[in-house]
């Protein structure tokens, strides 16, 4: 059987391709990794870990449009699938009945938006 | 890289399109050019292009690459098998394997040693912050297109420079040589008793520790010096008599002198193994009444640092201490009376040496600091490349001489159908191999010979285990050296035709054994050149410890650090030694014809002729009437000091002062100094080696003084035990709150040529390497030869050829190829070493005798090699070989 556990750096991957939407291909990714983290990555660890969150079925990827500024080729775009959003809402739940058994932050007294 | 063009890198574009799986080759080329217009739209093109680069490097990924075909898979394979062919190759021949594997090892050790030593050597003074700001301020002469340096420059001249040269942000003075309390000294703390010997004082200027960013532990760069008779101690001193504590503001007595107490202001950092400048106590030169720091226009004591300001340039501020030195330095030097003022105008300027250059000083700046010596670094460095390369050839040649076995290999390979560039690819591999097990020997070997090298060396050298690159290095040079070595018996071997191969009619031919007895005959010109360089050196220092120097050297004590008595005790201890039976005579005098003892230099000139001639520098010694005699110095006219006598301007000058003031009848002439004080000559001496035998015997003058420091005595006692057990017992009646220090004078003078020593024990140990290397390849080709020639000598035994005959057949061609390197040798090592000793005034003569002896030794090496293999192969019974046709 595929190793369905997800990494936190595949996790962060998995969200971001959900917030970008369409517009999530590599190089969107990587650079709002940058913004949203302030870690950097490069590319094409990226991309590797795109591929790898394909082959355990949370995401899917499909070619998008030519555009000027990348030589007039085209992106692959990444999607969520159905099990990529329940491996990510499994994630979270997880985390929030690991933070509501910490008897000093349970989740009544702070507030998950 | 194209600035202009504003486009991806085209080549890693290539790349990528090489490795990248044809489904991400569109979207990924887009994604990074995407990212190189959005680098290049916020910083600058050369960080776009970087950035593509690293993008591309990072794409090398397992999931992002071409599935690799069967190609890949079956290179994979070939690869393990050539390094299991290699290993079984290795294994069948372990007396040929461990002989090229070891003899490369020897080679890599010996690199890995020096390159360690060159490393360190040109790594001094790098760890300036602002190294680029820091320089000396040392003298330049340049007369006729000859130019020389030196380092002493006036005291008033820090300030001069201060005042008038805005790019000089800081310039600080330092004395080191022994002026006050400058060099060694007896210190205690104020409140303790007992008083301890300690080395490395030096004074210097407040401003110094700011020049030299020389970090503080306790107290403050700014201040640490900047009170009269404050004092800095390092860290380890520091650690030795406060531990614990910090000791700023403790006060510390040197010598048991009430004038001379110091406050320390700081603590600094030990100046680190890669400075110039070592030492332990820094004296601080501010606000003092006399001595050091005060001295005028008159005499040139002192080393100066200077700080220029950022972005100064060093030529224009040398180009203004020149204006200084005719508007205002020659002005000075004319009211203090100086003579010569027209040549220093003329010839001399400043030159601002950079801090970096110090220490192997290529300037060759005379001055008092211990050097590095870029030649011995070239020196090392060329031996290190001729081991290494013996090793390699050794490896090339058994390589080739193995090749008559390997060709039936190479023959069966060629007809399964393997290609020419797969066995190069397969004997590149091999050597490969070993190579990297060599050069793990290697290390292994360099790290356990490393404390003998540090103390042949002189240095404290570690192998750098844990820098990051020291693992990739160490494995790119055994690819390298592996590719190097293996280029030729790849070319070589895969060439062989299979069918001539199979018939076993492959023949290394005549080329082939011309290479080989052209490397044979290099190794041993080589070992030649470097046993007579080892022959020489030892020559030369043996005759240097055994010249006459004109005083005697051996049997005299100098009990050293009795500054701290009164001036009345110490002529009492001198009384009470002289009452022993042992003690022949004692004098009072800290000027000794040993270097690290007292140095006053002079000019003189014949009374009356003051303002007439240029006079002359000579060294000036305080001794007293004992002096003379205790050293076995002999007068040549005239007549001793005499005790009680008034000789108080009365002086005794050596035979090259009387050429140098050019006088027939010396004794009773006048003459005056620098500073105008009169002398009558009463007396000649023999000229004395009082410096180092490179040079002439300079002029030297003594004047009636006693010493304060040192005692000198001469015992005429075999027994240097009992001797100094009753000199001690004296000591102790005098001084009890001080342990007696001592040195032979034999042993300071020996230590004056250390260098030499060192050069020699370095030539001999790489000699020995170098005869070991060939000695090794030379085995293994006379192993090949006897296995090859094998049937030939049992028919010629059948024949009835006797057992001498054939040894003589078998060593006469390489004795002749030796013959060969020695001739070449001889005339190498002869222009080598006469040039080493060509700038050395009592040299030996280079005699035939040495080369003589160097060519014997190196066949005598060579017949015992081949030998062993030779009187196998001649006593063996024929009928063993023949047999099994």
């Amino acid at each position: 059987m595929k190793e369905t556990k997800l990494g936190e750096f595949e996790e962060v991957i998995l969200l971001l391709v959900g917030i970008l939407k369409e517009k999530a291909y590599a190089f969107r990714i990587t650079e709002e990794f940058k913004t949203q983290t302030g870690r950097g990555s490069s590319i094409g660890s990226v991309h590797s870990t795109l591929e790898r969150l394909i082959e355990k079925g949370f995401l899917t990827s499909e070619m998008g449009k030519p555009s000027a500024e990348r030589g007039g080729r085209r992106k692959r775009i990444y999607f969520l699938t159905a099990d990529g959003q329940k491996a990510l809402q499994v994630s979270k739940e997880f985390r929030i009945s690991l933070w509501n058994q910490l008897p000093e932050f349970s989740v009544n007294q702070l507030s998950f938006g | 890289m194209d600035r202009k063009n504003h486009t991806p890198p085209k080549l890693a574009e290539k790349l990528l399109r090489q490795f990248l799986k044809p489904d991400f080759l569109e979207d990924v080329l887009g994604d990074l050019e995407e990212n190189f217009y959005f680098v290049l739209r916020n910083r600058s093109s050369s960080v776009a292009w970087f950035t593509y680069w690293y993008q591309t490097f990072n794409y090398l990924r397992p999931f992002a690459l071409k599935k690799s075909k069967s190609k890949t898979i079956n290179q994979f394979t070939m690869l393990r098998h050539h390094v299991k062919v290699s290993w079984r190759t290795l294994l069948r021949q372990k007396v040929f394997s461990s002989i090229e594997i070891g003899g490369f090892a020897v080679g890599i050790a010996a690199c890995i040693l020096i390159a360690l030593y060159i490393g360190h050597q040109v790594n001094y003074d790098r760890h300036y912050e602002h190294k680029d700001q820091i320089f000396r301020v040392v003298n330049q002469w340049s007369e006729r297109g000859e130019v020389g340096y030196w380092s002493n420059v006036h005291g008033p001249l820090k300030e001069v420079l201060e005042d008038n040269i805005p790019e000089m942000e800081q310039v600080a003075r330092i004395v080191l040589w022994s002026w006050g309390d400058a060099g060694e000294n007896h210190l205690r703390k104020i409140e303790s008793k007992y008083n301890r010997y300690e080395e490395g004082f030096f004074y210097a200027d407040p401003e110094l520790l700011n020049i030299l960013e020389i970090p503080m532990v306790y107290g403050m760069q700014e201040h640490a010096l900047s009170d009269p008779n404050s004092m800095v101690i390092s860290r380890r001193k520091a650690d030795q008599y406060f531990p614990n504590e910090n000791p700023v503001g403790r006060r510390i007595v040197l010598n048991d002198n009430p004038e001379t107490i110091y406050t320390i202001g700081g603590v600094m950092e030990n100046f680190p193994a890669t400075s110039h400048l070592q030492g332990d106590f820094i004296l601080t030169l501010y606000g003092r009444k006399d001595g050091p720091g005060t001295s005028g226009w008159c005499c040139t004591n002192y080393n100066m640092y200077v700080k220029l300001v950022a972005q100064a340039n060093r030529i224009a501020v040398e180009q203004k201490t020149v204006e200084l030195r005719n508007s205002f330095v020659i002005e000075r030097l004319r009211e203090d009376g100086q003579s010569g003022l027209d040549d220093i105008q003329k010839y001399q300027s400043y030159y601002l040496q950079p801090v970096e250059n110090i220490h192997l000083n290529p300037e060759e700046v005379g001055d008092d600091l211990s050097h590095g010596s870029v030649d011995l670094v070239w020196i090392f460095g060329f031996i290190a490349v001729i081991i290494l390369l013996l090793a390699c050839i050794n490896f090339v040649n058994l390589a080739t001489s193995k090749s008559l076995k390997r060709a039936k290999e190479v023959g069966l390979r060629k007809v399964v159908g393997s290609s020419q560039t797969s066995l190069i690819y397969q004997y590149l591999s091999e050597s490969c191999v070993y190579s990297l097990l060599a050069i793990l020997l290697g290390v292994f070997l360099a790290w356990s010979a490393l404390p003998f090298f540090n103390q042949l060396a002189g240095a404290s050298l570690s192998i750098p285990w844990l820098s990051v690159w020291f693992i990739p290095l160490l494995l790119i040079s055994a690819l390298l050296i592996g590719v190097l070595s293996g280029i030729y018996p790849a070319f070589y071997l895969s060439r062989f035709r299979p069918i001539e191969a199979l018939k076993g009619q492959a023949d290394g031919g005549a080329r082939n054994s011309l290479l080989r007895s052209g490397m044979v005959v290099f190794q041993f010109t080589a070992t030649v050149i470097l046993i007579i360089g080892a022959l020489v050196t030892h020559q030369q220092f043996q005759f240097l410890m055994n010249k006459s120097l004109g005083y005697e050297k051996d049997q005299v004590i100098n009990i050293l650090g009795i500054n701290t008595m009164e001036g009345s005790m110490r002529e009492a201890l001198k009384e009470e030694l002289l009452k022993l039976s042992m003690v022949e005579s004692a004098s009072l005098s800290d000027y000794l014809p040993v270097e690290g003892s007292f140095v006053q230099n002079r000019s003189f000139w014949i009374a009356d002729r003051r303002q007439l001639d240029n006079g002359f520098e000579a060294a000036r010694w305080a001794v007293d009437e004992d002096y003379i005699t205790t050293m076995k110095m002999k007068i040549s006219q005239g007549r001793n000091f005499i005790s009680g006598s008034a000789d108080d301007s009365s002086i005794i000058i050596n035979e090259s002062m009387v050429r140098e003031l050019g006088l027939e009848e010396p004794v009773g002439t006048r003459i005056v100094d620098m500073f105008d004080l009169e002398y009558h000559i009463v007396g000649v001496v023999k000229d004395f080696y009082f410096e180092s035998l490179y040079q002439n015997v300079r002029p030297l003058a003594m004047v009636l003084g006693k010493g304060r420091t040192t005692l000198s005595v001469k015992i005429n006692s075999p027994d240097i035990q009992a001797t100094m057990a009753s000199i001690g017992e004296v000591w102790e009646k005098f001084n009890t709150h001080q342990a007696i220090r001592y040195s032979f004078m034999d042993q300071r003078f020996e230590k004056m040529y250390e260098g030499l020593q060192q050069a020699k024990t370095i030539f001999l140990l790489f000699a020995m390497l170098s005869i070991l290397v060939a000695c090794l390849g030379l085995f293994a080709l006379s192993i090949y030869m006897v296995e090859q020639r094998g049937k030939e000598i049992s028919v010629r035994k059948v024949l009835g050829a006797s057992m001498g005959r054939i040894f003589k057949l078998l060593t006469f061609d390489f004795v002749k190829l030796v013959l060969i390197a020695i001739v070449l040798a001889v005339p190498v090592a002869w222009y080598f070493m006469d040039y080493f000793l060509s700038d050395m005034v009592n040299r030996i003569e280079l005699s035939w005798q040495v080369f003589a002896f160097g060519g014997v030794v190196a066949i005598v090496i060579a017949v015992g090699t081949i030998s062993f293999e030779s009187i196998k192969a001649a006593i063996i019974n024929p009928a063993k070989k023949l047999r099994s046709e």
